[in-house]
């Protein structure tokens, strides 16, 4: 019976296990937001998707933005994207969001943190497999990101990697025998940036 | 004018309290056939989703946490192994119908959130894996070509978390090796949506442990008996056996507490309807006491008008209980939702299953109910004396 009792707790643990994070979620947002905003009071989470806020005219306009179409099964409008927005007593600190990106080998999530302007004041992989992960985790690439804005990516083409910006050619891969995990971060920090500028920063524009 | 014709027109006089007669029916009926569906519905989609696990009994190592939600919270360790020659010695038995061999392995993932995190991985018989599962079916590619081979095929979730799709690239953890999507999973509703399956084969080359499973799962024959073949099984040394049809009666178990609970409210709903028929009933009688009063002093026998208000009865639960069993039919829908959210475990599929014979059964179970609660008016009526009737005031 005892054994029997555990296997249903254990399928109702496992399913949950299972079923999280189709969207972008901060595995633990207790924790991530005081780790990022130390002096923060609360948190407040809301749920986002492209569909339900504009359809396919706004997943035109985020395409043309970002210089790519989504692409394949998983990065479609429907996605619901995660926004934390962060408090301290009644004020509004900051801001958290993930997203999704199709990496080499898996799935890389790039969360970002913006200030109230809307620049990045921090950049954090949830998940990312690579060979060359521990790389990549590297506070002196993480490190690269802090300042920039979506202003700072609006040439950057992610097809082709390029732009005239010099503060986004500056920003070094740190295996520069194998760039497809590095341009997917790019794309997703740009991804990010864009979606972030709809969902908060101009969104009554 | 017949009987009948009269016991109708007497309910046409009271439109307003005819009709909450028959609403109380309705919802009386409407509850029952409700119920008796869900006993059913519940049963048999639990039935379906134990059947879908593809096998009856599940044979791990002792004291192995045969569960991957296990794994993960104890970080991928505590996996125990039983040789593979035991495929054999189970196979051998007359009962059995089919078995396949599984190995699971654990892996510490570092770069899985800020801490790290577990990754569970499911080495399965390409022959024989698919044949216990009919109900896995493919949103992209097929299973493994061959039986060792370096390829993966994902379940939904997993392949959505990973975003990967069939001809994509992936590493798994402890090996060097680069592994091929060759298939994605359409959802399940089962844990098999966040697994990650590899060849059982290669499981065991890139985690060395050949000749070793962690489970070993069985499909017996239909007229195999379960009880007895499980009891030969609990003789093999350092096995231990999860039969499906014990987690079945554990799970019936659970939600016949919850039952007993609906049922004692379908009970006071019944109850609330005999008595609302009986309130009806006998006030019409006390309306009409120097009408019938006058039909005794013109020839209607005791009988006659017993017959009178019994019918009426019948009328009012009749009406109600076949608008009650259409609501049941139409809104099965929403009350399988309020089941799902009330019920702390729901299997997938049908939960309220209305079939003829249930409709009927509660059909006749109201107008029974109603019968009762009609009896004591009508043998009231029965009994008026007819010049106390025409004398009295009302």
């Amino acid at each position: 019976m005892k054994k029997i009792v555990t296997f249903l707790i254990f399928s109702v643990i496992l399913y949950s296990f299972l079923f999280a994070a189709v969207g972008c979620d901060l595995n633990d947002p207790d924790r991530d937001v005081k780790r990022f905003f130390s002096d923060s009071t609360g948190y407040k989470t809301a749920y986002l998707s492209l569909e339900k806020l504009g359809g396919s005219e706004l997943l035109k306009e985020v395409e043309q933005k970002l210089g790519d179409n989504f692409q394949g099964l998983y990065e479609t409008p429907d996605v619901p994207y995660t926004v934390y927005t962060i408090y301290k007593n009644s004020d509004i600190i900051g801001y958290i969001h993930g997203i999704n990106q199709k990496g080499q080998y898996g799935g890389i999530q790039v969360f970002l943190v913006y200030d109230l302007k809307g620049n990045i004041i921090n950049f954090y992989y949830q998940k990312l497999t690579s060979k060359k992960a521990k790389d990549l985790r590297a506070t002196s690439f993480s490190n690269q990101f802090i300042g920039l804005n979506l202003k700072d990516f609006e040439n950057y083409d992610p097809k082709t990697g390029k732009t005239d910006n010099k503060k986004i050619i500056e920003i070094k891969n740190p295996n520069p025998d194998n760039n497809i995990d590095f341009l997917a971060t790019i794309r997703a920090v740009k991804k990010n940036l864009i979606l972030m500028d709809i969902f908060v920063f101009n969104k009554n524009k | 004018m017949n009987i009948f014709q009269l016991s109708y027109k007497n309910l046409l006089r009271r439109k307003v309290r005819t009709s909450f007669t028959v609403i109380g029916i309705i919802i009386s009926t409407w509850v029952l056939v409700t119920l008796l569906g869900f006993n059913k519905g519940y049963e048999n989609s639990l039935n379906n989703d134990i059947d879908g696990m593809g096998f009856q009994i599940v044979l791990t190592a002792k004291g192995c946490p045969y569960e991957a939600a296990t794994l993960m919270l104890k970080g991928g360790t505590g996996l125990r192994y039983m040789p593979e020659e035991i495929v054999k010695e189970v196979n051998f038995a007359e009962e059995v119908d089919k078995t396949t061999a599984m190995l699971m392995h654990a892996e510490f993932d570092p770069n899985k959130g800020e801490n790290g995190g577990t990754i569970v991985y499911l080495g399965i018989d390409p022959d024989t894996y698919p044949e216990m599962k009919p109900y896995l079916n493919f949103k992209q590619g097929n299973w493994f070509n061959e039986k060792s081979v370096n390829e993966i095929v994902l379940g939904y979730e997993a392949a959505e978390l990973e975003q990967r799709e069939i001809g994509d690239l992936m590493l798994i953890l402890g090996s060097e090796l680069e592994f091929k999507v060759v298939g994605v999973l359409n959802r399940t509703g089962t844990q098999d949506d966040g697994m990650i399956f590899l060849p059982l084969k290669t499981v065991q080359e890139i985690f060395d442990k050949k000749g070793e499973l962690t489970m070993l799962g069985i499909r017996l024959k239909r007229d195999a008996d379960i009880s007895a073949f499980e009891e030969k099984l609990y003789e093999l040394p350092d096995i231990q056996v999860v039969s499906m049809a014990q987690v079945k009666n554990t799970i019936m178990n659970l939600v016949s507490s919850a039952k007993v609970i609906v049922f004692s409210i379908a009970f006071i709903a019944f109850l609330i309807a005999m008595f609302g028929v009986l309130n009806t009933v006998l006030m019409s009688v006390f309306e009409r006491y120097q009408e019938i009063g006058i039909l005794k002093a013109m020839g209607a026998l005791p009988k006659d008008i017993f017959n009178i208000i019994l019918i009426e009865t019948a009328l009012l639960c009749s009406i109600g209980g076949i608008i009650g069993i259409i609501f049941s039919y139409l809104f099965s829908n929403v009350s399988e939702i309020a089941i799902r959210h009330f019920l702390p475990f729901t299997p997938s599929g049908s939960l309220i299953k209305v079939d003829e014979k249930i409709a009927v059964i509660s059909f006749f179970a109201i107008i029974l109910i109603g019968i009762i609660g009609g009896i004591y008016p009508a043998l009231h009526a029965s009994n008026i004396r007819p010049l106390d009737a025409i004398r009295s005031d009302s």
